[in-house]
């Protein structure tokens, strides 16, 4: 069995948080706006591609996430041969794992209600798109704070650098 | 630092840093279960609707607008009319197999039968109920024919081929009497509450009693099915159905009270338990002196503004067509209202069938109005709602 430092076990579970809830709610997100864009392709086969791009942008938190899962990952020794992490340096990964994580749930949702209704708005009246777009990257902004803080986290709580 | 955390984690009475990190991560997960547990719901509520919200606003996109009306209008005569419809793919494939009229009611059809496929699960019997109008609507026109001696051919140009008992409808229509038409519906919903009302029309040979026995079993079935509020979508169809209730019999007590009838003509065709008129308030209503004692009675509802309005068009004019008007428009308005107060759940559906409706009525004013040749684009824009 492998031996981990407990502050390497800590920045574990930080991954699994960053990844999962990040994930949970990008996946909810984009769960619903492509069920909107299948009812809009159902109606208008032109609606694919536009359906296709608002479905993928509650996609960019789960990238979050998983960026920084992989990051915690290295820098924790888990993943290549770098060295274990200090107990103090794990509650800081959780912190990490945290920030983008529950950042990541909240904007993947709001993203995806958000892109389904514009999917409609815009299957009503193609001239909305633009607009449309425009108001499903809103909710993006607070997963790139919990990304930016996850970031920040990892580089003055001594895990990057 | 490690060793001043150590320090603070003992003096806290723990006795190592790993039960205290142990305690934290319990903590922190049940915090996120509470957080995770608390946003997901409201998403998954509006899970159901993504799919057939799409369908339905796209369908609002295809809803004439007011400049191809007003194309429609400007047109020079029937096929004219006919060859607009040709341009839109849900018009174009009823309007060369049947009658205009027919035409445009199938395609009215078709839409509720959409709604009724699509609609999620927990809401989908009241659009399932929504259905029977068209069942219903065909016993009354094999009924109003028969009694009219209007041939099978004819009476055949008058059915919309949607509702259960499409396929039983020839058979109907074979029929010789009303008394054979009931007993041709044998083994359906309908012919029971028809055997209930074939004394009055037999007493009074008028199929008013019929049809009204048919549209009150209509209605009740379409409360019954938004009866139980669950939640916010279910609350939305009881407030629009009950209201829908509430016209239907203030309409029905407008008319009589305008024709000076009393309590015992009215409480036949009343349906029960509307939205804002409950019982007891109907009763009322319905023993009012005259139109005036009516709108009076309704104070404290919706409906008194609106009718106190129309009052004095009434008074002037003696059609109790204002009143009328009035109704519709509040239905139409509340349709309206309700379909932006729930983006994500039954309002698109609601506001939908209720802009379709109007569109179809619209185009069968204007069918009407192209059917007599010089009608003028004024009048027919006069009677559009």
């Amino acid at each position: 069995m492998v031996e981990l430092a407990l502050g390497t076990a800590l920045a574990a579970i930080g991954a699994g948080v960053a990844v999962g809830f990040a994930g949970l709610g990008s996946g909810l997100g984009q769960g619903i706006a492509a069920a909107g864009s299948v009812g809009a392709v159902a109606e208008d086969t032109d609606m694919f591609a536009r359906g296709i791009i608002f479905s993928a942008l509650p996609e960019t938190q789960a990238i979050y996430g998983f960026l920084i899962a992989i990051l915690l990952l290295v820098f924790s020794g888990l993943l290549g041969s770098g060295e274990g992490l200090s107990t103090v340096e794990g509650l800081v990964a959780i912190g990490a794992g945290a920030a983008i994580g529950f950042a990541g749930l909240g904007s993947g949702m709001g993203q995806g209600i958000t892109a389904a209704s514009s999917v409609g708005a815009v299957v009503e009246d193609p001239d909305m798109f633009a607009r449309g777009i425009i108001f499903s990257a809103l909710p993006e902004t607070q997963a790139i704070y919990g990304f930016l803080i996850a970031i920040l986290l990892m580089v003055f709580g001594g895990i990057l650098g | 630092m490690a060793d001043s955390i150590t320090t603070i984690v003992t003096q806290l009475g723990f006795p190592s840093i790993e039960s205290f990190i142990a305690l934290l991560l319990l903590g922190g997960a049940i915090i996120g279960a509470i957080v995770v547990i608390a946003t997901i719901r409201p998403v998954l509520d509006m899970f159901p609707y993504a799919y057939p919200n799409a369908r339905v606003r796209a369908r609002i996109g295809r809803l004439f607008t007011e400049k191809q009306i007003s194309e429609i209008m400007e047109t020079d005569d029937l096929e004219e009319f006919k060859n607009y419809l040709r341009g839109f793919p849900e018009y174009a494939k009823y309007v060369d197999q049947y009658t205009l009229e027919k035409a445009l009611d199938t395609q009215l059809a078709e839409t509720y039968d959409l709604i009724a496929r699509i609609a999620p699960g927990d809401i989908k019997d009241v659009f399932k109920v929504q259905l029977k109008k068209w069942d219903i609507r065909n016993i009354k026109s094999i009924i109003t024919a028969k009694e009219a001696g209007i041939s099978s051919e004819q009476i055949m140009e008058l059915l919309i081929p949607f509702g259960e008992l499409n396929e039983d409808m020839e058979r109907l229509i074979d029929a010789n009497t009303v008394t054979d038409i009931i007993a041709g519906l044998e083994g359906t919903e309908y012919a029971s509450l028809l055997e209930d009302a074939l004394p009055a029309y037999e007493n009074t040979g008028m199929v008013l009693p019929l049809e009204a026995a048919l549209d009150k079993y209509y209605l009740e079935n379409l409360l019954r099915a938004a009866a139980n509020p669950a939640d916010e979508n279910s609350s939305i169809l009881h407030s629009y159905f009950g209201s829908q209730v509430d016209i239907s019999n203030l309409k029905i007590i407008m008319r009589a009270k305008a024709d000076g009838l009393k309590y015992d003509d009215i409480s036949p065709y009343m349906i029960s338990n509307g939205y804002q008129i409950r019982d007891w308030k109907l009763k009322d209503l319905m023993e009012a002196e005259d139109v005036s004692g009516v709108i009076s009675g309704l104070e404290g509802t919706d409906y008194a503004p609106m009718l106190t309005d129309a009052l004095s068009e009434y008074n002037s004019t003696g059609s109790i067509a204002p009143f009328e008007k009035a109704l519709d428009s509040y239905l139409t308005k509340m349709a309206k209202t309700l379909a932006l107060k729930k983006p994500f759940g039954v309002g698109p559906m609601i506001g939908f069938l209720s802009r379709k409706e109007m569109e179809i009525r619209n185009l069968k004013v204007i069918a009407r109005g192209k059917r007599e040749a010089g009608f003028p684009v004024s009048m027919i824009k006069e009677m559009l709602v």
